[in-house]
């Protein structure tokens, strides 16, 4: 059912999938599918189940500084969902014969990749904020995309996801909006996390079009059915004007409306920076694999003790 | 000692009446562990009602290009070989009914007594309407483990209370609005 090229029919099945995939259906475990499109989505859900995963860390270091009961539960809430998506995607991975361990040892030895966000350190609280608002607002854009994917399991799992980020985005959002217009104090705290997270944010998406290699076959499998840059500019055209009414800046001085487009047109990323923290040269890099070491290694006994009950008579 | 669990599927009953659908997996020691695990994972919100599971590997899937290659035709299994005189036992049934998006897999349709997998499968194919089911699953019944009618209120009613959950609970485009249009009456 994973197609080979070496196949002698490989030619006339991968015409069938294609068709197939250009009517809208859905390939659903057990159906054909080239080893090629197999291995482009486990990298690419797996590593989405690690972004979530390690996803957790920088909010979870938070949870007990909320300034409040409430904040406090709506935090904890966010962090169990993020717990919650990786596992829906671990699980899609493992309908293309993906293994857990083997997922969970790759990103434990650093070979597999997670969103390069994560690897950027969360120093006060409305950090919380900018993280709901802009981070989980461009993973939804992105998430949105996928939803519409031609693989079930993922496209579901996204489906899934997207309920919940909703809330996400939310949560953050009405933090940010509360302090901007709080106290003097407040919204410089407000600004100063929109000033550390607008880049990072805007990273996200990824490379450039002109240089994203995956591109071409992503789209025509249905996976990717918006580029990068796409993705990135509907991002800034939503945030943009939301920011401004709120009397808050954006922290791109090149940053300039285009009558012609309606594009809110962004000063160039500082690419060295993405690719340094996408090598393992960011702020966080060892400090989140480190504590996902850590609570690998302390929740051990728990599994060992577990698979001994297991073995117990009934 | 770092070896995975088995993989149980997890169906999910929103409210009574309602068909229990496939909405993904968890990996358990036993069943109980599983329908816990499947709790956490898939009603931390408001809406559940009852969780069935089933260890992954006892349900039989075909997808409906895999009955079109007649893939099991060849198989001599399909063919003939069942058996009248064996025993049978409950298999419930399952299909995915949509290609629409959404967060569901197969729906729980009904049950028939068979004596193996194949022949489950068969009988659902001739009994169940066949059109537009993309996906065909089998299991049978004794591989279910459900959560009882006395678990329901345990289980589930503390997902309901936490509204704070939900984005609608949150007015911010409301708020946006209202802060562009004061913003509009000052400048
Ligand atoms: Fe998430
Ligand atoms: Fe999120």
């Amino acid at each position: 059912m994973y197609g080979q090229e070496t196949d002698p029919d490989y030619p006339t099945k991968l015409a069938e999938f294609e068709a197939r995939i250009a009517r809208g259906e859905k390939i659903e475990p057990g159906d054909w599918m080239p080893e090629r499109y197999r291995k482009q989505l486990v990298r690419m859900i797996s590593q989405h189940a690690h972004s979530e995963v390690v996803g957790m860390l920088p909010e979870g270091a938070w949870i007990t500084r909320a300034p409040n009961l409430r904040r406090k539960q709506v935090l904890l809430a966010k962090v169990q969902d993020e717990a919650g998506h990786g596992q829906y995607l671990y699980h899609a991975a493992e309908t293309l014969g993906a293994t857990r361990e083997e997922m969970l040892q790759a990103l434990l030895t650093g070979q597999a990749k997670y969103s390069s966000i994560f690897n950027y350190p969360t120093v006060t609280w409305s950090d919380m904020g900018a993280i709901g608002w802009l981070v989980d607002g461009a993973a939804i854009m992105n998430q949105t995309m996928l939803a519409q994917c031609s693989y079930g399991p993922y496209s579901r799992a996204m489906v899934r996801i997207c309920a919940e980020e909703g809330f996400h985005k939310k949560q953050g959002q009405e933090m940010i909006i509360q302090y901007a217009q709080g106290t003097p104090e407040q919204k410089a705290m407000a600004q100063d996390s929109i000033n550390r997270f607008w880049w990072p944010t805007l990273m996200m998406f990824g490379p450039h079009d002109s240089a994203s290699t995956n591109s071409d076959e992503l789209t025509r499998w249905g996976i990717k059915t918006k580029s990068n840059d796409q993705l990135r500019q509907e991002f800034v055209n939503e945030l943009v004007p939301l920011l401004h009414a709120l009397g808050l800046e954006v922290p791109d001085p090149d940053l300039r409306y285009d009558e012609e487009s309606g594009n809110w047109i962004s000063g160039e990323i500082n690419w060295n920076e993405f690719w340094q923290v996408v090598k393992g040269n960011g702020p966080m890099n060892a400090a989140r694999l480190q504590a996902r070491q850590e609570a690998h290694d302390n929740g051990r006994w728990v599994r060992e003790a577990l698979a001994a009950y297991a073995e117990r008579d009934v | 000692m770092d070896t995975q669990w088995p993989r149980y599927e997890v169906f999910k009953q929103d409210r009574p009446g309602e068909p229990h659908e496939s909405i993904g997996t968890v990996h358990a020691v036993d069943a109980e562990m599983a329908l816990q695990n499947g709790r956490d994972l898939f009603a931390r919100r408001p809406k559940c009602h009852s969780l069935w599971v089933a260890r992954a590997d006892a349900i039989t899937s075909k997808t409906a290009e895999q009955l079109a290659a007649k893939e099991l035709a060849t198989d001599n299994s399909w063919q003939a070989d069942i058996d009248p005189q064996a025993p049978t036992e409950t298999y419930l049934v399952f299909q995915k009914q949509t290609e629409r998006r959404g967060m569901t897999f197969t729906t729980h349709v009904g049950e028939v007594e068979a004596s193996s997998p194949v022949h489950a499968l068969q009988q659902a194919i001739a009994i169940f309407p066949a059109e537009q089911v993309f996906v065909w699953w089998v299991c049978p019944a004794s591989a279910v483990t459900r959560s009882e009618e006395a678990d329901t209120l345990p289980m589930f009613a503390p997902a309901q209370d936490k509204l704070y959950r939900l984005p609608n609970q949150y007015r911010t485009v409301f708020t946006m609005q209202k802060i562009k249009r004061g913003k509009d009456v000052i400048e």
